[in-house]
């Protein structure tokens, strides 16, 4: 294959915002999308709320600076604050890119974009699209690289990146339809495949795919983690399926109700109550649970999520899909009844180290989105901030990869090199004797991550779940591929995603075991408060020689010194 | 805070709890539609018969059989929530998304009781067992520009909002929870007999944009709608609204272009613009069709002798043939019927200005 200048693994938001714009930088770029589902399925579809620019449609007073204190705040002070100025100064230019090029905002009265509140957030700075914000920011991504010819290959699966000394030469992918793996030579690969929070497995708001694929090959090929043991939890899952109601529903007056009646949030967060930080609401539900002030079901406990007060007509214009979702599995119509909810594990903060340009420690590989830590987001993020760091870092992505790949010779990958890619998955398919059932062992991974490295935290629990997760590796070996089709194999994608979820998850395990201090979403019992003499930088995590070597890195501050925080 | 003891308890009991929650349970046997291309020279459909509980969806049993009963079983899942559009497949032969598709529900729609039959999509190439290639709808979608073609100039992206009223808004905000799942392409009565038609999911993202005051490529985009397997192919059978995954009214937007169609370049434009029209005026004159002059008026002479001339022959051997317009008298109660079809004309028009930007 003719070798490319761009290759970006990822068809979601940051993914193809990374193609238009590295197309509109230099036009005569050879760029590919190469991803595992068809670029409009991709998990961004699934962001309801919506994404935050300091536009001031809806409050007027509202500025970029409050918005980057706001995220600087909600990150426990674990974002780097050059990083978060990019974000929200960025912010209202790209908001109003994605309208220019056809996005159905939401409208407020005097026809501008909509505006509401959010999570963490001193203004109401969330635009949205009814509930279907992220949808329609896909759809219109999507549309806009189809309309620029943008090359895709849909449905290749990623399997590792070709490495020479410091640097990247192209990738290897398996083509889901015929089985081969093919070579993609490349100047530069852009990650941007999305997060690993879906190693929560059945505790977890993601999709099935969400499995951390960009991540897990980096980190194979030597590319550091960063801050790898934030996982955020939200607040309202489905009780049954995990499955997410969106924080719109608590921005649009949504209250959330203990078995005793009681909006029990005034315990824990007095002035912004519903409203304030995903961490902070989901540790208040679970205490509520703990406590013995959940609700009991043979489906495990839960709180109420009512709407109920907000009227039929809201509900249907502003929240209809939480409605579908509810009636769909629940079986529970919200403007009649509370919904059931519990946290649910949701967001990765962590993932590839990268600087404020996308770029990773390797020459010619960049990540953006959910995969990367940049950090903005730090210890926690805000709601309404993931689809803006999609947005905003996949476009500085694209546009740092198209201005750099004339730096790179085009990479050259060897029939050697191949064929040994399709040895060694060949390997993995058969191994004899006893062997393992690869859902069995996704199960048993979600379960123990749950358990021992879910919303409340302990150093033996933490050491549980490490055991835990070497010994599923170690199982791992003797899972069979049954499925023996080249054609679209699902079995063995499977089975490749799974083993990403155990690299990854031994990496999130020993990073919260190592940070011995409760910040953002990572909360230590037997180290119950944040300590920033310690702990105030990020946690790095790279593969030498077959184990997790981990290191650190200084936060970068700026016009805002440490507090304590409070809501 | 607690101690972890009454963390592992609580952990364990909710275990506990989901373990004893046995009852409301029912065998049901799935029978698949299978096909692996490499090995089978045609389909076949394989039972699986599992216990499902009250509540489950007819995505998480298929994938319980694949994980649980044989891991060859191939079929697309993402988001499991019905937003992503992945798990589109025909569920007792309708069209659907298995993620939001209720098992106990189903098994009210059985053929065979017991029985829930799960199939491909249908009007696509099959790849394997319930996968269908999805490259055609994309190709469509390339064909009939459906995307926005801003009239925003490149220097100024990002620098100012359009303003978009609400009202306009709710032109195309239905439109837009189209999820490409493609359930409407596989019901799509005309689709099954011609692979080349648009397709009701590009029908829908074409009216979308068209109606999108920010789009500057209007004109462009219907000049390739009016042209063959185009607009007018469709013939209203409804199936593509019927089954909507997102409840969206497929129907109205085709029909808006239409409309948009006959206004914007003239009722003569195409054949199927010239037919619309002739049914109309035969509508309008005398309550029903002038059959035997139809095609003439929609296609002109020469095609019509070109093409219908064996058939006309045929039909006159068998002495069906339509009668001369002479022959056709206006229905009973033709007055009346007149008097109601221009008000409606006028209704209609009404309607036009108020929903379409001209």
């Amino acid at each position: 294959m003719k070798p490319f200048d761009i290759v970006i693994v990822g068809g979601g938001g940051a993914g193809l915002y990374a193609a238009m714009e590295a197309m509109k930088t230099n036009p005569a770029l050879n760029i590919a999308v190469l991803t595992k589902v068809y670029p409009n399925r991709s998990h961004t579809s699934a962001a309801q709320g919506g994404a935050n620019a300091a536009l001031g449609n809806k409050a007027k007073d509202d500025t970029v600076e409050m918005h980057i204190f706001d995220t600087i705040k909600g990150s426990d002070y674990l974002a780097d604050q050059d990083a978060v100025d990019v974000l929200c100064s960025e912010a209202p230019k790209i908001i109003r890119e994605l309208e220019n090029i056809g996005t159905p905002w939401s409208r407020m009265e005097d026809n501008t974009i909509a505006q509401r509140p959010f999570g963490g957030a001193g203004r109401p700075r969330c635009c949205y699209c009814a509930d279907k914000t992220g949808h329609t920011i896909l759809q219109t991504l999507y549309e806009q690289c189809l309309r620029k010819g943008v090359i895709f290959f849909n449905e290749y699966f990623a399997l590792s990146l070709s490495v020479q000394g410091s640097r990247s030469r192209g990738l290897m992918a398996m083509n889901m339809k015929s089985g081969k793996v093919e070579a993609f030579p490349a100047r530069t690969v852009i990650f941007a495949t999305g997060g690993y929070a879906k190693m929560y497995w059945n505790r977890s708001s993601n999709a099935a795919g969400n499995t951390g694929d960009g991540q897990a090959i980096a980190y194979r090929a030597g590319i550091p983690m960063k801050d790898m043991e934030f996982v955020q939890f939200h607040p309202t899952g489905l009780r049954k399926s995990g499955l997410l109601v969106t924080e719109g529903a608590r921005g649009e007056g949504g209250f959330l109700i203990n078995k005793d009646g009681e909006r029990f949030m005034a315990r824990y967060a007095k002035e912004k109550m519903e409203l304030g930080p995903r961490d902070l609401v989901s540790r208040s539900i679970e205490t509520e649970i703990l406590e013995g002030r959940g609700f009991d079901s043979p489906a495990g406990k839960y709180i109420h999520l009512d709407l109920t007060h907000l009227g039929a007509d809201l509900i249907k214009s502003r929240l209809p899909q939480i409605r579908e979702m509810s009636l769909n599995f629940e079986g529970v119509d919200p403007i009649e009844e509370p919904i059931p909810v519990r946290p649910t594990a949701h967001y990765s903060m962590g993932g590839i180290d990268t600087d404020n340009f996308g770029r990773t420690v390797m020459d010619g590989v960049y990540a953006a989105g959910e995969c990367a830590c940049v950090s903005v987001h730090g210890a926690n993020r805000l709601g309404g901030n993931s689809l803006l760091d999609i947005l905003v870092f996949g476009r500085i992505a694209g546009h740092t990869a198209a201005e750099e790949a004339g730096k790179f010779e085009p990479g050259k990958i060897s029939e050697e090199e191949i064929k040994a890619s399709v040895d060694e998955l060949r390997s993995s398919m058969q191994p004899s004797g006893h062997y393992e059932r690869y859902g069995a062992l996704r199960e048993e991974l979600g379960q123990t991550l749950a358990l021992n490295v879910g919303i409340f935290r302990e150093a033996s629990l933490l050491k549980q779940g490490i055991r835990d997760i070497s010994e599923l590796k170690e199982r791992f070996k003797k899972v069979r591929v049954f499925d023996s089709s080249d054609v679209f194999n699902t079995n063995l994608m499977q089975v490749l995603e799974l083993k990403n979820m155990l690299d990854l998850a031994e990496t999130v395990a020993i990073g919260a075991l190592a940070r011995e201090e409760s910040r953002g979403s990572h909360t230590r019992i037997d180290f119950p408060v944040r300590d920033d003499e310690k702990w105030h930088k990020h946690t790095l995590a790279t593969l030498v020689n077959g184990k997790t070597t981990p290191g650190e890195k200084p936060v970068t501050m700026g016009r805002y010194e440490l507090q304590e925080r409070t809501y | 805070m607690n101690s972890r003891k009454e963390l592992i308890n609580h952990f364990a009991l909710m275990t506990e709890i989901i373990d004893q929650h046995q009852e409301g349970k029912r065998d049901v046997t799935f029978r698949v539609f299978r096909f692996n291309p490499q090995v089978d020279s045609k389909p076949y459909f394989d039972d699986y018969t599992i216990s499902a509980e009250r509540g489950i969806t007819v995505l998480r049993s298929l994938n319980y059989i694949k994980e649980h009963v044989d891991p060859s079983l191939s079929f697309r899942a993402f988001c499991q929530a019905g937003i992503c559009g992945s798990c589109g497949m025909r569920v007792n032969g309708t069209s659907k998304l298995s993620c939001t598709s209720q098992v106990w529900d189903e098994l009210d729609k059985c053929r065979e009781p017991g029985i829930i039959k799960v199939e491909p999509l249908r009007s696509m190439p099959i790849i394997k067992d319930l996968i269908v290639d999805m490259d055609p709808l994309v190709d469509k979608m390339k064909r009939y520009s459906n995307w926005i073609d801003s009239t925003m100039p490149l220097a100024e992206m990002g620098k100012k909002e359009f303003l978009v009223s609400e009202e306009e808004f709710h032109r195309y905000d239905k439109a837009t929870d189209c999820i490409l799942c493609a359930s409407c392409v596989s019901e799509c009565s005309i689709l099954r007999a011609n692979k080349e038609y648009v397709s009701p999911a590009v029908l829908l993202k074409s009216y979308r944009m068209n109606v999108d005051s920010r789009d500057s490529i209007h004109d462009v985009r219907l000049a390739e709608l009016v042209k063959d397997h185009g607009v007018w192919d469709c013939t209203h059978c409804y199936r593509c609204q019927e089954s909507c995954v997102k409840s969206i009214p497929i129907m109205e937007a085709i029909h808006s272009i239409r409309e948009d169609a006959l206004e914007c370049r003239g009722p003569k434009d195409t054949s199927g613009a010239k037919h619309a029209e002739a049914f109309m005026e035969d509508i309008e004159k005398k309550g029903k069709l002038v059959e035997a002059t139809l095609p003439i008026r929609t296609n002109g002479v020469v095609w019509t002798l070109r093409n219908l001339l064996p058939m006309a022959m045929k039909m006159i051997v068998k002495r069906r043939t339509p009668p001369p317009p002479p022959l056709v008298k206006p229905a009973k109660g033709i007055k009346i019927f007149r008097a109601m079809f221009r008000e409606m004309s006028e209704h209609v028009k009404q309607d036009h200005l108020k929903s379409h930007k001209k």
